[in-house]
C-alpha cells in the first residue's frame, strides 16, 4: 500500500516539477530575448485549458496510443531510476542489467510518438518523424556508448550500483571519473531535449510544429504532460548516471534544475542545424568522445 | 542601345507612336496585327528576354482595350513597352504562354478581370483570383462595383456623425484608462 | 463520422469547474497563425520584445487544431472567406474570433469593392472588434484584454451562437460563395 502511495506521489511530483521547469524555461528564454515572458505557471494553465477543450478529431488507433506510450515510457523510467537514494519503491524495482532496459524504454516512448504522428497522416508530421528517427539513431548511439563505458568502468550494469559507486564525495562523480563519456552523453542530451542547434524535429520555420500537428485538445494536453514527465525522467537518469544521484529531495531539485537550464540556455543563443549537419555532428563528435572513454576503460 | 532598337523596330513595323520616356525606356505603339510579331522580334533579335508584365487598360469611351507588354533587357537594363489597341467586343489576343510560361498567369488574370480571351493558353478559364464569378468581368469600366457590393454584400450602416466621441466615447472611458475601468466596475455594481 | 452531422448542443457543465476553466482559457489564448489582410502585419510586432504578447499567455499556433482564437486581420475577400470558414470550423470548442480594423465592421475603405465583404458578423460570429485602420499593436493588446475579460465573465459565447444559428450563417455564406464546395458540417 505504501508503495502505491509512494509511486503516485513520485509521479505527481515529477509531473508538477516538469511543468514548472517548462514554465521557468519559457521565462528564462523570454528574458534572454529581452521580453517579460509568461507566468511561471503558464504550462499548468495551458494543460488544464487543453484538457477541458472539446475533442472531436482523431485519426485511428495509434493516434490515440501515442501519448500513452510516451507517458508509459516516462513512468517506467521514473520507477526504475533511483530518484532519491534510499527511496523504497525505486530501489526495490532495480535489478541487474536495468541500464539496458532504461535505454530501450526511452527509445520506446519516442517511437510510440513517431508512430502516432505518422498515423495522423499530416505531411509535416511525417517529415518531422523521419527527421526525428534519423536524429535519434545518431544520438542514441553516442548515449549508449557513454553509458556502456561508465557501466564497464564501474563493473556494474545496475543503475543502483552506478549511483552507489559515486557516493564518496564530488570527485567520485562520473562526470569527473569519465569526462569524455560524460561530454558525449551531455552533447546527446541536447537533441534529446530538442534544444537548438539540434531542434530539427519541431523546426518552426519549415514544418511548423512537426509531429503534433494534428494533435488537438486532450491529446495535446496528455502530450504536454507526457513531455514534462519524460523530461523529468531524463533529468533524473542523467543525474543518477553522471552527477552522483540525489541524496535528498532538495539536492534532486537543485541538480535537475541546473541540468535543465543547460539546454535552455544553449538553445536560446544558437541557430538551428540542417538535418544532415545535425546528424553528421552527432555521429562524429559525441560518439568519438564516448568511444575514447570506452577504449580507456577496456584497456 | 535604345537608338538601335528604335531603328530596328521602325524598319519592320508601321509604328503608330514612339515615345522615348527615359534614356533606356521606350514606349512603342503598333497596330493589332503586328503586336505579337513585335513582341517576338524584341525577344529574339533585340535581346528583351524578360517579360515583366502584360497589362490591359479599358478605354470605354473609344471602345477599345489597350494591351501592353512590358519587356526588359537585363544586359543593358533597358525597358520596352509594346502596346496595341484591340476592339472591346469579343476581344481575342494571341497567347504568349508557350514563349514565356509566366505569361500564362497574366493572361488568366486578364481573362478573369476583363474578359479578354487568349486562345492557345493551356490553362485558360481556370480560376485565378475570383472563384465562381458570375457577373461581367469586374475590372471592365461598365461594371458598377458599388452597386454590386450593395447588392451582394448588403447595405452597410454608414455613420451619421463624424465625431468619434459619439461612437467610442464610452468604450474609451470604460477600458482605456485605469480609473475608467475602476469606475465602470463600480457603476456595474 | 464527424463531418456529416449537425453540431451537438453543448451539455450542461458544472459551474465551479467552468469558472476555473474560464480563468485558464482567458490566460492561455492560442492564436491561429493565419493572416487574411493587411492587419497581419500589425500582429508581428506583438511577438517582439517591445509588445511581447506571451506575457498574457497568448501564443501563436501554426495549426487550427490547437488554437482557440482566430484573428480576422482586416479586409476579407470572398475567396478568403471560404478558407476562413474551413479554418474556423476546424478549431475545437470553445473558440473565439477577434476582428481587426474597420473593414470587418462595415467594409471600411473597401466598402464598394467587388470582392470584399462588408459586415463580417453576418458570416461568422465575432466576439471582439478592434477599431482602427489598421489598429496599432497596443490596440490589439487592448482588444485581447477585452476578450480575456469577456471569457472570464463567460460572455464570449460566439461559438455557441454559431452552432445554434448555423442555418442563418450558412445561408449568408452560401449567398456570396457561389461555388460552394465545402462539407456542410465540418467539425
Amino acid at each position: 500500500m505504501s508503495n502505491i502511495i509512494s509511486i503516485v506521489v513520485t509521479i505527481a511530483a515529477s509531473l508538477i516539477w516538469g511543468l514548472l521547469l517548462g514554465g521557468i524555461s519559457r521565462t528564462v528564454t523570454a528574458r534572454i530575448h529581452g521580453r517579460m515572458g509568461p507566468r511561471v505557471t503558464q504550462n499548468f494553465i495551458d494543460v488544464w485549458k487543453l484538457f477541458r477543450k472539446k475533442t472531436s478529431i482523431h485519426h485511428g488507433g495509434m493516434f490515440w496510443m501515442a501519448p500513452m506510450f510516451r507517458i508509459t515510457g516516462a513512468i517506467c523510467v521514473l520507477l526504475m531510476v533511483p530518484i532519491v537514494i534510499g527511496n523504497s519503491v525505486t530501489w526495490n524495482m532495480s535489478f541487474a542489467g536495468d541500464v539496458f532496459l532504461l535505454i530501450y524504454i526511452m527509445f520506446f516512448g519516442c517511437l510510440g510518438m513517431a508512430l502516432g504522428a505518422g498515423n495522423s497522416g499530416h505531411p509535416y508530421a511525417v517529415i518531422a518523424v523521419s527527421r526525428g528517427l534519423a536524429q535519434m539513431s545518431s544520438y542514441e548511439l553516442s548515449f549508449s556508448i557513454a553509458v556502456v563505458a561508465i557501466a564497464v568502468g564501474l563493473h556494474t550494469f545496475r543503475i543502483e550500483g552506478i549511483v552507489a559507486a559515486q557516493q564518496a564525495g564530488i570527485s567520485s562523480w562520473n562526470i569527473f571519473r569519465f569526462p569524455f563519456a560524460s561530454a558525449g552523453a551531455l552533447l546527446a542530451f541536447l537533441p534529446m531535449q530538442m534544444a537548438y542547434p539540434f531542434g530539427i524535429v519541431l523546426a518552426p520555420q519549415e514544418i511548423p510544429i512537426g509531429p503534433p500537428t494534428e494533435y488537438s485538445s486532450r491529446f495535446l494536453s496528455l502530450m504536454f504532460s507526457g513531455r514534462a514527465l519524460f523530461g523529468v525522467a531524463k533529468l533524473v537518469l542523467f543525474v543518477s548516471l553522471l552527477f552522483g544521484g540525489a541524496s535528498s529531495w532538495l539536492s534532486l531539485f537543485v541538480k535537475t534544475f541546473l541540468l535543465y537550464m543547460y539546454p535552455v540556455v544553449v538553445s536560446s543563443v544558437f541557430p538551428r542545424f540542417r538535418t544532415e549537419q545535425s546528424i553528421r555532428f552527432l555521429w562524429f563528435v559525441p560518439t568519438t568522445l564516448a568511444l575514447v572513454d570506452l577504449v580507456r576503460v577496456m584497456l | 542601345m535604345i537608338d538601335k532598337v528604335m531603328k530596328d523596330l521602325e524598319i519592320r513595323f508601321p509604328l503608330l507612336q514612339l515615345v522615348r520616356e527615359q534614356h533606356n525606356y521606350l514606349h512603342v505603339k503598333v497596330d493589332k496585327a503586328s503586336a505579337i510579331d513585335a513582341v517576338l522580334m524584341a525577344k529574339t533579335s533585340l535581346g528583351f528576354k524578360t517579360l515583366q508584365l502584360i497589362s490591359t487598360v479599358d478605354r470605354l469611351e473609344e471602345n477599345r482595350f489597350q494591351m501592353t507588354w512590358i519587356l526588359e533587357n537585363y544586359g543593358t537594363t533597358s525597358i520596352l513597352l509594346i502596346s496595341a489597341d484591340f476592339p472591346r467586343e469579343d476581344c481575342i489576343v494571341p497567347s504568349l504562354s508557350d514563349i514565356w510560361p509566366a505569361a500564362s498567369a497574366f493572361e488568366r488574370e486578364i481573362f478573369e478581370m476583363f474578359g479578354v480571351s487568349f486562345p492557345g493558353n493551356p490553362r485558360e478559364g481556370e480560376d485565378f483570383l475570383l472563384e465562381g464569378w458570375k457577373d461581367i468581368p469586374p475590372m471592365r469600366r461598365d461594371f458598377d462595383s458599388e452597386e454590386y457590393s450593395m447588392r451582394v454584400f448588403g447595405e452597410r450602416q454608414p455613420r451619421e456623425h463624424t465625431d468619434p466621441r459619439q461612437y467610442i466615447g464610452d468604450i474609451v472611458g470604460e477600458w482605456n484608462t485605469p480609473m475608467g475601468a475602476k469606475r465602470a466596475r463600480k457603476e456595474k455594481k | 463520422m464527424y463531418c456529416n452531422q449537425r453540431p451537438e448542443k453543448p451539455g450542461n457543465k458544472i459551474e465551479v469547474f467552468e469558472k476555473i476553466t474560464n480563468m485558464a482559457r482567458a490566460n492561455s489564448l492560442w492564436v491561429t497563425a493565419y493572416g487574411t489582410g493587411c492587419g497581419a502585419i500589425e500582429l508581428r510586432p506583438l511577438h517582439t520584445s517591445r509588445f511581447d504578447m506571451e506575457r498574457f499567455g497568448i501564443a501563436m499556433r501554426p495549426t487550427p487544431r490547437q488554437a482557440d482564437v482566430l484573428i480576422i486581420s482586416g479586409y476579407l475577400a470572398t475567396k478568403t472567406l471560404k478558407r476562413v470558414i474551413r479554418v474556423y470550423e476546424q478549431i475545437q470548442d470553445p473558440k473565439y474570433i477577434v476582428a481587426l480594423g474597420s473593414c470587418t465592421i462595415n467594409g471600411g475603405m473597401y466598402f464598394d469593392s467587388y470582392n470584399t465583404l462588408n459586415v463580417l458578423d453576418k458570416y461568422l460570429p465575432v466576439d471582439v472588434y478592434v477599431m482602427g485602420c489598421m489598429p496599432r499593436p497596443e490596440a490589439i493588446i487592448d482588444g485581447f484584454s477585452l476578450l480575456m475579460r469577456k471569457i472570464k465573465d463567460g460572455r464570449a459565447q460566439g461559438w455557441k451562437h454559431y452552432k445554434e444559428n448555423l442555418d442563418y450563417y450558412r445561408e449568408n455564406q452560401k449567398k456570396i460563395i457561389t461555388d460552394w464546395d465545402l462539407p456542410d458540417y465540418n467539425w
